[in-house]
């Protein structure tokens, strides 16, 4: 798709902002609507062209949908427990033999289990479609790693890989992550919840602090 | 363990209490022949209106792919014949009451008029192309000549042909779920709407994919109302139809279904797509391609849960 970049000389001529050719084709024809699009990008625009919704707001959806989740499927959210079946079930289809002999695979896949045919799974597609179409709001849709001015996008993606394996590991360990052991385990008191975020939270200010260079 | 008791005089390996008897070859087939139905429809459409010019990939380089996709769809139909070599018996044994015989004469007209088609265009879309033989050029001229006059009958048999691909089904009423005449319209719709898939992704043009997005746009909630009535008619059938729409409403294909059909396959991409209508920046590979699948999931669903109903108790 063509890219245009336009400068916004009446207000702030420094933000820059992308849009398609199509709404480029649009000005021409619409000057209207093209002005709404223009003011809603703008007013959601950041130095670096990037646009989310307001962090609290986010925070009180993402409490809805997570009482949503309980009422209408009768389960909490959760994540690396999709990871995880993806896992097994391609240890299973790969290696059954390793499976069966395998105290912790054997708990999610081989024999008549479907690991597959799970509720995290279909939960992770749907997460999937929301973000996509939340990034078609905001005009984020672009393929890019987000990173530090001070380093590389390899360095980014060398510590996320790294960073991410460990979470993995550690959230099998904790049997769920931040979204399935923190966040739906206080949202019913449980106390292995509020474990889980403290040591999650308060891991990451320390970590945070010690590899703070590849942020700021 | 399911077990279940039955009682019948008729116990035919592969035939009852189950059909058994088509495999991935017939979905495959029925995906095919709905896409390339639908890319000649449109082709055929924009021509008989005179937008062959603004809609080049519509109208030249779609049906490119198109007698490509039909002999692949034959292959599929020969694979799954059990005495292969005696296919040819489809074109001498005349049978009107025979779908695959009605099957077998759509494709024999349709193929040809899409070959002729993509011919007459090859010059346009290939500049370099060169027939080589002093007759093919005569052909090709005379083919570019009467365009117009082709474009009829190749419009008329691409509604045949996407009609036909449902009503393979439907023609086969001792399975209840196939028991509906609605299958031969939704499968138009739906191959129709796979077919503005595939033309959004071949157009380079904003104007063209805009014109696609909005027919499609229109497929899809043609195709959504069409499959709520799907199961209307079936809830208020018989005790065999009910049940073969519970496979689809609680049972065994509920969650594949409405995840991959309804949601990511037609939902999610109607989002998508109003989105692109309004000026959003959509990358218009992701509907695509999730309408494509979802036509494609659709139809193994139903050839597979279809064998599995039945009237027999």
């Amino acid at each position: 798709m063509k890219l245009v970049k336009l400068q916004d000389t009446s207000t702030d001529a420094g933000c820059g902002f992308r849009v398609t050719g199509f709404i480029s084709q649009l000005e021409t024809r619409n000057k209207k609507h093209f002005q709404t699009i223009k003011n809603r990008t703008m007013k959601n625009s950041k130095y670096d062209g990037s646009f989310y919704l307001n962090p609290y707001l986010g925070g009180v959806i993402l409490g809805t949908v997570l009482l949503l989740s309980f009422y209408i499927s009768g389960r909490g959210l959760g994540a690396s427990g999709a990871v995880k079946n993806t896992v097994a079930a391609t240890v299973n289809a790969v290696a059954p033999q390793h499976v069966q002999n395998s105290a912790y695979y054997c708990q999610f896949a081989g024999g008549d289990k479907t690991p597959m045919n799970n509720w995290l799974i279909y939960e992770v597609l749907g997460v999937l479609a929301g973000a996509f179409i939340s990034g078609i709001i905001f005009n984020r849709l672009k393929l890019k790693v987000e990173h530090s001015p001070k380093i590389t996008s390899r360095r980014r993606l060398i510590f996320a890989l790294a960073g991410g394996l460990v979470f993995g590991f550690g959230a099998q360990l904790a049997r769920g992550c931040t979204s399935g052991a923190a966040l739906s385990g206080m949202a019913v008191l449980s106390l292995g919840g509020y474990i889980t975020m403290v040591a999650i939270f308060g891991t990451a200010f320390v970590v945070a602090w010690i590899l703070r260079k590849n942020w700021i | 363990m399911k077990e279940e008791l039955f009682v019948s005089g008729r116990n035919i390996p592969n035939i009852d209490p189950y059909l058994n008897i088509w495999h991935w070859q017939i979905p495959g087939y029925l995906f095919l022949g709905g896409l390339a139905a639908g890319i000649l429809f449109f082709a055929s459409f924009f021509t008989i209106m005179g937008k062959e010019n603004k809609m080049e990939a519509t109208v030249k380089k779609a049906p490119m792919i198109v007698p490509f996709v039909l002999m692949l769809g034959l292959f599929f139909l020969f694979l799954d014949l059990k005495h292969k070599l005696y296919f040819w018996q489809l074109y001498t044994t005349i049978r009107l009451e025979s779908p695959m015989g009605w099957g077998s004469w759509v494709l024999m007209i349709i193929t040809p008029i899409s070959i002729l088609w993509s011919a007459s265009y090859m010059k346009e879309v290939f500049p370099k192309w060169d027939w080589k033989f002093k007759i093919l050029n005569t052909i090709e001229a005379w083919l570019i000549k009467n365009r117009k006059i082709i474009a009829w009958p190749m419009a008329i048999y691409a509604v045949i042909l996407g009609i036909y691909t449902g009503i393979l089904l439907s023609a086969f009423n001792a399975r209840p779920l196939w028991n509906t005449s609605i299958l031969g319209p939704l499968f138009l719709v739906s191959g129709m709407s796979t077919a503005a898939a595939v033309i959004m992704l071949m157009s380079k043009d904003h104007k063209e994919r805009k014109i696609m997005g909005r027919i499609d746009i229109l497929l899809i909630i043609v195709e959504l109302f069409f499959i709520i009535h799907l199961f209307m008619g079936f809830l208020a059938g018989s005790e065999a139809q009910i049940n073969a729409a519970n496979l689809f409403l609680g049972g065994k294909f509920t969650t594949p279904f409405f995840a991959f059909v309804v949601i990511l396959g037609l939902i999610f991409p109607l989002i998508i797509e109003i989105f692109e209508l309004k000026g959003f920046k959509v990358p218009i590979i992701v509907p695509a391609v999730l309408i494509l699948l979802g036509g494609l999931i659709f139809r193994f669903l139903m050839v597979e849960a279809g064998q599995i109903t039945r009237y027999l108790y």
